[in-house]
């Protein structure tokens, strides 16, 4: 390693500048006052509970799937085995993103791709196989539905196996995403719904889970897939809040769910934890104190059950190399625990293997692996808020909540989150922190180990790309044909039917959704309808 | 510059592209594009050299590699993206280029020099 200059700045990943050392002079005066207070109080930064992972350790949670739906299916059994406690379910991206059948010409024409990013799941019949077996009652499940249009159809499939098997909605815990970060920012499809119908499908989600699912999380906010996409620490803060506020002010805006329920509906969010694991840490502890904040400050809730912001944590997958692939375990550790001290309620670990590929059955149980050396073995689990009340995180804590209140009223002034999506501002200032992380890099500024220095790999382990299975396609087209040779041709017509004209109006789609899964309606159908309503989004960024 | 897959990250290409404009090339960027966009954009925008961002199966990019080298058989390709060894030396294999995740934007622009000039 080189040595430092000590006169040069430095900064936080968020901008900040950092002194060598901190005092108490340095925590804001403000903030001074509220620090002392005792986890799971008012101004909530310091966690959910007094007794924290004491009595609720956080839940092991994976990424998951590839392949037919029984691959899918035979991996989180794997899973659930080695000890995760709680399961998500992932879609082919092909299919699913884009709301397309595998016969749909943009996906024969890459055949090959079917199943490399989750199980290919077109009707009800495909989501029955992925979930046979599954403790959907006992654990915590996530439907998949990660992409905004995507998710009516995936929760729907879920909940009507899970009616199917006999399962009470109204106990049923688990959750999908239907996420705007990853939908209109992060990772853009070549169709999808513009950004109002896609709020619209998400208040619908809300609003029938409110209803019908009350253990639910219906939709959950990833500033993860802001932070991997370039925004830094704080505007990752920013952006999830903003996002939020579009959802609660719609909801407000229809008046047909109570706020404060709406308010917890939309607390369940996810972040990323990345390499620089303190001022991560601090990400996660203001996160919860912006929650409380906002909530009070704009909508009057106080209720502690609510203005408890609850956290799901996944380490950045950019962050793991594809060089030197071992040291990929140390980073997923190192990233983990900044989540940990953040006092997050559930985790991912990327796998070593992420810059290459999905995770291989091996990369999968090291991520499960790390997280229970963390619990079982550190001690870290005995004391809430290890940091709290350390000069330098109270510090940090509070200057990344001031900073990223700048970020979300810079969002507001540009006419709101949904409209930074439509005209491309977010995706800008993403890209000007990637090339400039980029050129960190490439000028030696940031060390990346076995990347841009100790470059020799003398490991005896070969880590290849995991790919899954190379029959997804084959089995997808023939399953397909089967649902549509053999399905209540005449009740499938209608139940589309019935959903097009919901399309069409005000009324919620979900019902309507619910319908057309009992009646085996596929995805690509589906998919074909909101084509036809709402046609598409004009996606602001040239790729 | 196209994308192979389905899959719209959008972080590699956009990099790559704005470190090619700043060096003077003109980028045309089609996006997810399936083998006959991206055929039909390298012969009718006459291009002198193709990238492609793999996000997916080798084959795809292999289909897509293929297709182009029959109707151009002089143009020059060069690949990056989460491609894994294995199918990098696949890729080598047909004459094409590999940058893998990690790789430095210097050496991809200077590739693409070289590339360009070789005609």
């Amino acid at each position: 390693m080189q040595k430092k200059s000590t006169d040069k700045a430095v900064f936080s990943r968020s901008g900040i500048e950092l002194k060598s050392f901190y005092t108490g002079d340095d925590i804001p005066d403000e903030h001074r006052d509220r620090a002392a207070a005792a986890p799971g109080e008012t101004p909530y930064h310091r966690g959910f509970h007094p007794s924290g992972y004491r009595s609720k350790p956080w839940r092991i949670f994976q990424l998951s799937g590839f392949g037919k739906p029984e691959d899918e299916n035979e991996r989180i059994k794997f899973l659930l085995k080695n000890g995760e406690t709680g399961f998500i379910m992932e879609h082919d991206r092909n299919t699913a993103d884009h709301c397309y059948n595998v016969d749909h010409p943009e996906v024969v024409a890459r055949r090959e791709d079917v199943g490399l990013t989750g199980a290919v799941m077109q009707s009800v019949r495909d989501t029955a196989i992925c979930m046979d077996g599954l403790p959907v009652d006992s654990s915590f499940g996530h439907a998949g539905g990660a992409v905004v249009q995507h998710a009516p159809f995936a929760l729907a499939a879920y909940w009507t196996v899970a009616k199917q098997r006999g399962f009470n909605l109204a106990k049923l815990p688990g959750t999908g995403q239907s996420d705007f970060n990853l939908t209109y920012l992060g990772c853009v499809t070549k169709e999808q719904i513009p950004t109002l119908p896609g709020l619209r499908f998400n208040a619908d989600i809300i609003e029938f889970c409110d209803r019908y699912l009350p253990y639910w999380v219906p939709v959950s906010i990833a500033g993860y897939n802001a932070a991997d996409t370039g925004l830094s620490p704080d505007q990752e803060l920013g952006v999830l809040f903003a996002n939020a506020v579009e959802y609660l002010d719609e909801i407000k805006r229809r008046g047909s769910v109570d706020l404060t329920k709406a308010a917890k509906a939309c607390g369940g969010v996810s972040f990323r934890a990345s390499i620089e694991f303190i001022e991560e840490a601090c990400k996660m502890r203001a996160a919860r104190l912006m929650w409380a904040d906002l909530l009070r400050e704009r909508y009057g809730i106080t209720d502690p059950k609510v203005a408890n912001l609850r956290i799901h944590c996944v380490t950045a997958g950019s962050k793991m190399t594809y060089q030197q692939p071992l040291n990929n375990i140390v980073r997923g550790t190192l990233m983990a625990l900044g989540a940990v001290f953040g006092g997050v309620q559930s985790l991912g670990v990327s796998g070593y293997d992420e810059a290459l590929s999905i995770p291989s059955e091996h990369a999968h149980q090291m991520s499960v692996r790390i997280q229970q050396i963390l619990q079982e073995e550190t001690g870290i689990a005995n004391v809430t808020d290890p940091l709290g009340g350390s000069y330098y995180v109270e510090t940090l804590t509070a200057q990344l909540a001031e900073k990223a209140w700048e970020f979300f009223e810079e969002i507001q002034n540009q006419g709101g989150y949904l409209a930074t999506l439509d005209s491309g501002w977010l995706h800008a200032r993403a890209a000007e922190n990637q090339y400039q992380e980029f050129m960190d890099m490439e000028n030696g500024d940031q060390q990346v180990i076995g990347v841009n220095c100790f470059q020799d790999d003398e490991s005896p382990f070969e880590v290849d790309g995991f790919m899954g299975t190379d029959d997804a396609f084959d089995v997808a087209t023939a399953r397909l044909n089967d649902v549509l040779r053999t399905r209540h041709e005449k009740a499938a017509a209608s139940a589309l039917k019935q959903l097009e004209a919901d399309c069409r109006s005000d009324t919620n789609i979900m019902p309507a959704m619910m319908e057309a899964m009992s009646a085996e309606v596929t995805l690509g159908e589906i998919g074909n309808v909101y084509r036809e309503v709402f046609g598409n989004w004009n996606t602001p960024i040239q790729m | 510059m196209a994308k192979t897959g389905l899959d719209g990250h959008w972080r590699g290409p956009t990099i790559v592209a704005r470190a090619l404009r700043d060096a003077g090339f003109e980028v045309i960027m089609i996006g997810m594009a399936n083998t006959d966009d991206i055929v039909t954009s390298a012969v009718d925008e006459d291009v002198d050299l193709v990238g492609l961002n793999v996000g997916g199966h080798i084959d795809v990019a292999i289909r897509a590699i293929e297709s182009v080298q029959r109707a151009r058989p002089e143009l020059p390709i060069f690949a990056g993206g989460t491609i894994t060894p294995r199918a990098a030396k696949q890729l080598e294999a047909l004459g094409v280029e590999v940058y893998p995740p990690g790789s430095q934007l210097t050496d991809i622009v200077d590739a693409a020099k070289r590339l360009t000039d070789k005609k």
